[in-house]
Parts: structure tokens; C-alpha cells; sequence
């Protein structure tokens, strides 16, 4: 039997908050041995993170662990002084974190950020830290060590600063690393690589690792265990393969049916967990999630026990769902939103005091048409917005004279168009200039070249007033709902700030106009006295999609419209979105590094690489068929919550990371990173070719043969490009 | 690096050249003009028409600008009716003093500042840090004369262990430290106030970020993490700050001086303005100047010194 390294009893942290105690981990208990890796899934605020953290003891000044034992390796950490403590971290547990940008130090070179374990635990002389360092540089991927070990952690890229991260872990061999979300900051391939280093050096070092995520993908492809969190406590804990295929807690049951699937029906609802997690410091008598739970009866408002419900399946719920069959994830997972078997139940469902109980349900209405119905109207629709060559390129300039010495291609030469009512997804990894793009479409910026045309104007072409009133057709929805609204305007004032600007209406209108919208968008009338920090951030995403809607916009950007949320929250979101856009007639351009999220919003895919549209084509087809190795690389590159697909794949499916945008590879762009790139690739820059009605990609060796004719007729959404792409001659 | 110096330079000697354009505007706005404000209004007419050849401003004024700029440069900046001395040789005379006294109190103020703000920093919202904070407020609110009038009647009057006038500075080392002693720490205690509540504040902020948290969970002790992990990144903020009070420094100096007899540059303008001697004022103005432009560049080169992410650009 393998040996036990961590085993924390009964752990219960505190949190001294103005005049009350929050009980941030109430009751975990958890096990991890040798060469294990046990994952601790949850959403924010549940508890995951402060659980790693207690076990550190590197909580916040006003957190404490006020019981429970976490003994490491026999040896309880709990009553050791800070002192000893300090020999523990960073020596036999270490941590890393999830932004590695700014979890290292700037000032400070990596070699000596890497070193600085063994400075302080071994006393190691200079020269046998280097040597060290450099070895452990070199176990965690990072070309030539010795010509980075004196670089500064901004000179790295995203994935290399994870590595180095890594590395500072390392260094001093621990018995137990603790990875907090070490790969939500990272694009999907980069996150692959890292999971798969990770794997590697868990076996190689026989470590034991605690995996904190949300990412349900990532936990069914790399972890051996689960524990569920909810709201400070532990819910649900089995086997990896045991959780996926007998999910008994309806929360984690809701958690897994809420992501949205590369296999989805996209015209179906998604299902949602209604509400948000309770405020720790008023928590619901009894099971914490009762008020958001379907299946909550009377019981409830007694605390349900952790209990064994099959052989090392524990689960702490009155109603353990999978029981009865046609429940449970695993059918969930055939057919979403499928109604269990288990009878309506006796509790309402619970909401919150902002949000009005008929809210999840008003965002389905009306019904939403089928998925042959749409494609046929949107075929018909006119094309509302139309991208033509268009180029971003900023200049880079250096030297003392701030000379201009090259220019970092942002966008080059991108083509197509979006049909009135159509959702176009833009996918792509961070740096690829999908994001410029928008802005562009949104009328932010100039293009250096091409044009962009709004109901077949070109809205730059205009200036000063002509261009202010038209920008209300235009309307941006932003990732951060935390950072994109003025912390010190009320709701209604941000609200009402576009009608004001653009004289729209009388006082009286514009507040009507406010109170229908916070309606739709199923947030309370009382919201307009309230000031953003209020709200939850799901309530502020539903606020930020309020503001986009007040112009009654024909087109709306939304850049990362969900990846700051919980997926529970997420859905909500995405369902409003798909609703709001059946109620007003929008259209949607959505930039997201989510490829299921876009599968299940857009009708209209566009992959970019590196400033090139590399495939194009209906959201379908483009997932079923795709003929980019990029765009095939990506899809493979998404975690899916479900180990037996999780653990059969065999290592990251794009390699390497974005080259600079400034000289970027010549011929195919994507050729550097590509399994199937030959000769041709780094000469000739391919062409857009066609495979099938409205797909296009551009690709020397396609993973599809091409149609025979490249101009796809009567296709249901046809995109402006057809025209071979110059360089290809 | 060197680009970044490089362009750093430029800008430096391109806001010279539009603040000697100013101070040159200046000098021709005086009333009756340069030759008037230098003979008095009781002059003839030949010895101002004699003047005025010898001074060349019967020239063309961009040719006066090239001459005065260029006299500027070799640190001949007019001559005093009043002292009957060049401006250039009562500044060389004058300005090292204040040098000295300047450069004296901004390094203490430094050197206690930064310790300090990292202790509070550290300790923050404890008793002691409340304590230094309230003890830093006081000095912060006092304007430094009403401070130098306080150590006068404390250090000299009460217990007379120091001397309230400079007037015998120069007469040796021993004298010169306890006469310097009493105007260095009125000028030091208000920036040490000022700084260390920088210095506190961007402790607070470093010791909450997560490459504090990453330092911790290798072991770090709290001197490492002080030391190593946030000094540095707390100082890049401050030395921005310290080239920024530089000017402020020098003239709350000028108080100072007249207010301690030191014969510094202060006093040199006190007299000056009160005597209406332009050229002297003038002289010392772009002193001032040239010392605003040179602080700042070095709290630039300072900040790329401690600042990687400046300096690989």
C-alpha cells in the first residue's frame, strides 16, 4: 500500500470579518497518498482555496484554523509555531498558483526565484543552487535553461512563467505540491502541456498532488479522487470514474449538467443552477444548498451527514440523486434538461432578493425555434455586417530615438460577414487578435488597412457627431463585470448614461426604458438605487448586458462575455443571451477562447491564428468536421468532463506555444506548431479553401478533402470570403 | 537600457531648452527691460543706450536668446549691480552650500523614511504602526519653518545644546556639523513623513500580492520577504515620488536658510528679492530648474535600476 503523506481531519478555518465568524472550510476532511493526485472541485467562494491555503497556513491576516488536525506525513502542522511552519513550506508542501504573471516577483530573476527554496531550506552555496535550478528548469520544459535562468519572469510567456512556477515548487523535491487552479490563467493548449507536466512529474517524483479547480474537464481527465465543495462544505468525495458515472449530489449533478458540451444541442436551453451560492455568513439552516437544489424537500432544513453511500462514495444529501434511473449525470449527459425522475418539489426554488423567482423561466420564452428553422431564416437575413481585408499592425518602435523597427501584426488580412440575427464566434488562443478584431467591428479602432461596414456603411469613414450617433448600433458587452462598471455610479445612472448621451427619449422614457430592461434581463426594479458591488458577478454580467441593450443595438460585441463567472452562473448567462437575442433580433459577435461555450452560442464559427482567419464555417460543422489541424488541435484541447474520454488522450494536442506577432513564421503561420507541416507550409501561405457549404479553412494538408467547387452555393450561412487569399498565386 | 537612458537624456535637454526659453521671456518682460532693471530708473539715457550695446539687446531677439543661452552654458548669467559680483561666481559660491544641506537631509530623510514605511508596512494596523503614523501626521501637517522654529526654542533655547544660527559656517568641521544639525533635521522631518507614508503604503500593497504569498509558501522568513521580496518593489514607486519633492526641497530650503542665517543659496535669493536684484533671482530660478529636470531624471534612472520590466522594453 502506498503511503499516506496528507490526511486532514475534520478542518474548520474562520474568517474574523467586522463583527461576525464565517466558517470559509467547515468540516473537510480529506486524504492523499504517495503519487496520487486528488482534486478539490468547486465554485468560487466554496472553499477550495482556503482549504489548500489552510493546509499551508497561509491564510489572511483575519483567518485562522480553529479545528481540525492536517497531519503531513503522521506530523500535525496544525499547533506547529510559525517558525516551524516555515520549515514545512516550500520544502515538503509546496503551492503554486493561478496567475503566473503575477505569482512571481519582477524584480527578481527566475534562476534566483527558482533557487530560493534551496537558499533557504538547505543553505545551498551559490554554485550548487545553479546547478539545481538549472536542472529543475530543465525538468519542467524550459528550453535552454542556462540562457534564461537570468531572464525576468516578464521576458516569459504565459506557459514558461507556469513552468518556472513550477519549477520554484520543485526545487526543493516536496512531498505534496498543492496546484490552486495552476491553469485557469492559460489558453486551452498551453493548459494541456502544463496538466501533462504535471502528470509527468507527479509519477516521476512520486509526489502527492491536491488539485484545486472548477474545471470539471480538469478534474475528470487528471485526478484519481474528487471531493466536492459547496459553500465551505465538503459534499460529495469518490473516485474519479465513480463521481462521473454515479453522481449522487444534485449539486454536483447541476455543476456538471450546467457546462456547456462540445456535444450539445445548441438549441436547447442549457440547464442552469437558479441563484447563486449562499452569503457565508448567512447561510440556509440545514443542507447549504437546499435553496438552489430541485430536489429539496422539508428534510432539508436538517443538516444532511456525510455518509457512505456506496464503497468510498461518501455524499451528504437527504436526496442523493442516480438512484432512481433516468437521473444522474451520466443521463444528463444524453439529454440535457431531461426531466428526472424524482417528483417537482415541495420547496420553491430558491432566489435571491434581486432576482425575481420567474427569471430562469423568462429566459426561455419564447420557445427556441429548432435548429433547421433558424439556419433556414438566417439564410434569408441580409448581411448586416461585412469585414473586408482588413489589417491591424501597431508599430513596435526601439532604440534611443524610439525608431519605428517592425510592427506586431495583430489582425492581417481577415474576411467575412454576419447575417442580421446571426451569433458569430470568433475562437482563438490569447494573442491571436481576436480581441483587436472586435474593436474593430465595434468601431474602437482604425483599421491600418480594409474596410468594416455596418448595414453597408463604414462607420469610421464618418467623424465627430455623425460617428457618435451611430455608435448606439453598436453596443460591447465586456468580460470583467467587476471592472467594466463604474464603481461609483448607481445601476439606474449607468443604465440610463447611453440614452442620456444620445438624447434619447424624455427623463420619464429613459427610466421606463431601464425598468423593462432590468426586467428582461431579470434583475429587480429596486436594482436602480443600488451601486455595483452589490451584485454578485453573475448579477453584474446580467447589469453590463442591460447597458448593451438600452440603444436597442443591431449589433452587440461580446468579448469573453463569460469566463469570469461560474459555470452555474455561466449558463444563466448564455441562456439570457440566446434569448435576449430571439426577443430584440440582435446579432452577436462573440470573442471567446471557449470552444464550447461558442459552439453552443454561435451559428457561425471563425478560428483565428496569429492575426489569420485559418477556418470558417457553421458552429457544427466546424466541431463535427474541422480541416484546420488548428481548429482540430483546439477542440482536442478542451478538458470534457468525462474521464474515460479525458484519460484516453495521449498527450497536448497542439505543442509549443504563439510565436511573436512581429515576425511571424513565414508561409502557413501555423506551421511551426503543426504535426502535419511539411515544406510547403513554410513557403506558400495556403489559401482559403472550400469544404461544404459556408466552411472554409486555409491549410496545405486539410484533415478534410476540399470541395470541388470553391464558391459553396445555397449555403445556410455564407460567409463574404471566397476569394483565395494573396500570396497564394 | 541604454535606449532607455539615451531617450531619458533627450527629454531632459528638451525641457531645458523650453524652460531657458521661459526664464529668457522673463527677464525681457521685467519692467523698463534688462538694462533698466539692472541701472535703476535714475540712469541716463547714454549709459543706457551704452549698456544696451554691451549687453547686445539692440539685436535681434532670437540672436539675444543664442547669446544669453550661450553665456548661460559657460555659467556666465549676468552680474549683479547690487553685490557688484557676477551672478555665476555668488552661485558657485552659494550653491554648494546648499548641496550640501539639501543633499544631507534628503539622504537622511531617505534613510529613515524606507526603513520605516517597511517596519509600518509590516506592522500594519498594530499598535506601533498607529503610533509612528500619528507621530508622522504631526510632522507632515507642520510647515517646516514653524518645525525649525520648534527645534530652535526646543534644542537651542530650552536646552541650549545647538546652535539656532549658521552664521559662522565654514570655520570648521565640528562647528559646521552642529550648525547644519538643526536646518537639516527642519528640512528632513517633513519629507521623511511624506515618503514614509509612501513607503508604508506600497509595503502594504507588495506584502498582499501574489508574488509575496508565492515567497511565503517556499518558507521565506519576514526579514527575507522584507528584503528581498519587497523592498525593491516598494522602493520603484517611492524613488519616483523622492525625484518629484526635490524641487519642493530646495525651496522650502530657501525658508529655512533665512530662517537659520545660513548663507546659502536662500538666503542669496532672500536678499535678492528683496533688493529686486533680477539677475541674481533670475540665476537662481534656473538653478532650481536645472535641479527639477536632474531629480527627476535620476528618480527615471533610479526606477529602471530597480525595475526590470523598464528596462527591457
Amino acid at each position: 500500500m502506498k503511503q499516506r503523506i496528507l490526511d486532514v481531519e475534520h478542518l474548520r478555518t474562520e474568517f474574523h470579518l467586522r463583527s461576525v465568524n464565517v466558517a470559509a472550510v467547515d468540516d473537510v476532511s480529506l486524504t492523499i497518498d504517495q503519487g496520487e493526485c486528488v482534486g478539490l472541485v468547486g465554485e468560487s467562494g466554496c472553499g477550495k482555496s482556503t482549504t489548500g491555503l489552510s493546509i499551508m497556513r497561509l491564510l489572511p491576516r483575519s483567518g485562522h484554523v480553529t479545528s481540525g488536525r492536517v497531519l503531513l506525513d503522521g506530523r500535525d502542522l496544525v499547533p506547529l509555531s510559525e517558525a516551524e511552519m516555515r520549515q514545512v513550506r516550500g520544502r515538503a508542501v509546496s503551492m503554486i498558483f493561478q496567475d503566473p504573471m503575477t505569482s512571481l516577483n519582477p524584480t527578481m530573476t527566475i534562476g534566483a526565484q527558482v533557487a530560493e527554496p534551496l537558499v533557504i531550506h538547505f543553505g545551498s552555496s551559490k554554485k550548487a543552487a545553479l546547478d539545481r535550478t538549472l536542472e529543475t528548469l530543465h525538468l519542467v520544459g524550459i528550453p535552454n535553461p542556462r540562457e534564461r535562468v537570468d531572464d525576468y519572469p516578464h521576458q516569459l510567456s504565459g506557459g514558461l512563467r507556469q513552468r518556472v512556477m513550477i519549477a520554484t515548487a520543485l526545487a526543493a523535491e516536496p512531498k505534496l505540491l498543492i496546484a490552486d487552479e495552476p491553469t485557469t490563467a492559460l489558453d486551452v493548449t498551453i493548459q494541456a502541456q502544463i496538466l501533462d507536466l504535471l502528470d509527468r512529474l507527479r509519477e516521476e517524483l512520486s509526489m502527492a498532488v491536491l488539485l484545486i479547480t472548477h474545471d470539471m474537464g480538469v478534474i475528470a481527465g487528471r485526478t484519481d479522487r474528487v471531493m466536492v465543495m459547496y459553500a465551505g462544505k465538503m459534499v460529495e468525495a469518490a473516485t474519479t470514474d465513480e463521481l462521473f458515472a454515479a453522481t449522487r449530489h444534485p449539486y454536483a449533478e447541476a455543476l456538471l449538467q450546467s457546462i456547456p458540451q462540445l456535444t450539445q444541442d445548441a438549441s436547447a436551453r442549457l440547464p442552469s443552477i437558479p441563484g447563486h451560492p449562499p452569503d457565508l455568513s448567512r447561510l440556509p439552516p440545514g443542507c447549504r444548498f437546499a435553496p438552489r437544489c430541485r430536489y429539496a424537500s422539508p428534510a432539508c432544513v436538517e443538516e444532511p451527514p456525510l455518509e457512505e453511500a456506496a464503497a468510498g462514495h461518501l455524499v451528504a444529501c437527504f436526496h442523493p440523486v442516480g438512484v432512481l434511473p433516468g437521473s444522474g449525470a451520466a443521463a444528463a449527459w444524453s439529454a440535457p434538461g431531461a426531466p428526472s425522475g424524482i417528483p417537482e418539489p415541495p420547496l420553491p426554488p430558491a432566489t435571491t432578493p434581486l432576482e425575481p423567482s420567474g427569471a430562469p423561466s423568462r429566459d426561455g420564452d419564447p420557445m427556441p425555434p429548432d435548429a433547421a428553422t433558424r439556419r433556414l431564416a438566417l439564410a434569408a437575413a441580409p448581411v448586416l455586417v461585412e469585414v473586408d481585408h482588413l489589417v491591424k499592425e501597431y508599430p513596435v518602435r526601439g532604440g534611443g530615438m524610439r525608431r519605428r523597427v517592425g510592427s506586431v501584426k495583430a489582425v492581417s488580412d481577415v474576411s467575412f460577414g454576419i447575417r442580421r440575427g446571426e451569433t458569430f464566434g470568433l475562437v482563438g488562443e490569447s494573442g491571436c487578435g481576436k480581441s483587436t478584431l472586435g474593436r474593430m467591428v465595434a468601431a474602437l479602432e482604425r483599421p491600418t488597412s480594409g474596410t468594416v461596414r455596418l448595414g453597408g456603411d463604414e462607420l469610421l469613414r464618418l467623424r465627430g457627431a455623425d460617428l457618435r450617433r451611430r455608435r448606439r448600433e453598436l453596443q460591447l458587452m465586456f468580460q470583467d463585470p467587476y471592472a467594466s462598471l463604474d464603481p461609483r455610479m448607481r445601476v439606474g445612472s449607468i443604465l440610463r448614461e447611453p440614452l442620456v448621451v444620445q438624447g434619447v427619449g424624455d427623463r420619464r422614457q429613459q427610466w421606463e426604458t431601464v425598468a423593462s430592461l432590468l426586467d428582461e434581463v431579470g434583475l429587480s426594479r429596486r436594482a436602480v438605487d443600488l451601486y455595483p458591488h452589490e451584485f454578485s458577478g453573475g448579477q453584474r454580467q446580467r447589469i453590463g448586458l442591460a447597458r448593451a441593450l438600452t440603444l436597442n443595438p443591431r449589433l452587440v460585441v461580446a468579448d469573453e462575455p463569460v469566463s469570469a463567472l461560474d459555470v452555474s452562473i455561466q449558463s444563466q448567462i448564455l441562456n439570457l443571451m440566446k434569448a435576449l437575442q430571439r426577443n430584440h433580433g440582435l446579432t452577436y459577435l462573440v470573442i471567446s477562447h471557449d470552444l464550447a461555450v461558442l459552439r453552443y452560442l454561435s451559428d457561425t464559427i471563425g478560428v483565428m491564428y496569429l492575426g489569420k482567419m485559418v477556418e470558417l464555417g457553421a458552429a457544427d460543422d466546424i466541431y463535427a468536421r474541422p480541416a484546420h489541424p488548428y481548429t482540430h488541435g483546439l477542440i482536442q484541447a478542451i478538458p470534457v468532463p468525462d474521464p474515460s474520454i479525458e484519460k484516453a488522450k495521449r498527450s497536448a494536442a497542439v505543442r509549443g506555444e504563439l510565436p511573436s506577432a512581429v515576425n511571424p513564421p513565414s508561409g502557413c503561420r501555423f506551421r511551426t506548431r503543426c504535426p502535419l507541416a511539411q515544406e510547403i507550409c513554410a513557403e506558400e501561405e495556403p489559401p482559403l479553401r472550400g469544404f461544404g457549404p459556408g466552411h472554409v479553412a486555409a491549410c496545405h494538408f486539410p484533415l478534410l478533402s476540399p470541395s470541388a467547387d470553391q464558391q459553396a452555393g445555397g449555403a445556410p450561412v455564407v460567409s463574404v470570403t471566397s476569394e483565395p487569399a494573396p500570396g497564394a498565386s | 537600457m541604454t535606449g532607455f537612458v539615451v531617450r531619458r537624456f533627450g527629454q531632459a535637454v528638451v525641457v531645458m531648452i523650453i524652460v531657458s526659453i521661459v526664464i529668457f521671456g522673463i527677464l525681457h518682460a521685467l519692467p523698463g527691460g534688462l538694462v533698466r532693471a539692472q541701472l535703476g530708473p535714475r540712469a541716463t539715457a547714454f549709459s543706457v543706450h551704452e549698456l544696451t550695446i554691451q549687453e547686445g539687446l539692440n539685436k535681434p531677439i532670437v540672436v539675444q536668446y543664442g547669446i544669453w543661452a550661450w553665456h548661460a552654458l559657460q555659467g556666465r548669467l549676468g552680474f549683479s549691480y547690487k553685490l557688484n559680483e557676477s551672478v555665476g561666481a555668488l552661485l558657485s559660491q552659494y550653491l554648494p552650500r546648499d548641496l550640501l544641506l539639501v543633499g544631507i537631509s534628503l539622504l537622511l530623510a531617505i534613510a529613515i523614511a524606507v526603513p520605516l514605511g517597511l517596519w509600518q508596512g509590516y506592522r500594519r494596523n498594530r499598535p506601533d504602526d498607529h503610533a509612528l503614523s500619528a507621530l508622522m501626521l504631526v510632522f507632515y501637517s507642520m510647515p517646516s519653518f514653524l518645525l525649525g522654529v520648534i527645534l530652535i526654542v526646543v534644542l537651542n533655547i530650552w536646552v541650549d545644546v545647538l546652535p539656532s544660527t549658521a552664521t559662522n559656517f565654514g570655520t570648521g568641521l565640528g562647528t559646521d556639523i552642529s550648525v547644519l544639525a538643526l536646518p537639516v533635521f527642519a528640512l528632513c522631518l517633513g519629507n521623511v513623513s511624506y515618503f514614509s507614508r509612501y513607503m508604508r503604503s506600497s509595503t502594504v500593497d507588495n506584502l498582499l500580492s501574489d508574488h509575496v504569498r508565492t515567497a511565503l509558501a517556499k518558507g521565506a522568513s519576514p526579514r527575507r520577504l522584507l528584503l528581498r521580496h519587497v523592498l525593491r518593489n516598494s522602493l520603484t514607486s517611492t524613488v519616483t515620488l523622492i525625484g518629484l519633492t526635490l524641487p519642493y526641497v530646495l525651496s522650502g530650503s530657501l525658508i529655512i536658510e533665512a530662517l537659520f542665517n545660513y548663507p546659502g543659496m536662500g538666503l542669496l535669493f532672500w536678499n535678492a528679492a528683496q533688493d529686486r536684484d533680477f539677475p541674481v533671482l533670475l540665476g537662481v530660478v534656473l538653478v532650481v530648474t536645472v535641479a527639477t529636470v536632474v531629480g527627476n531624471l535620476l528618480a527615471d534612472l533610479g526606477y529602471a535600476a530597480l525595475d526590470p520590466r523598464i528596462r527591457y522594453k
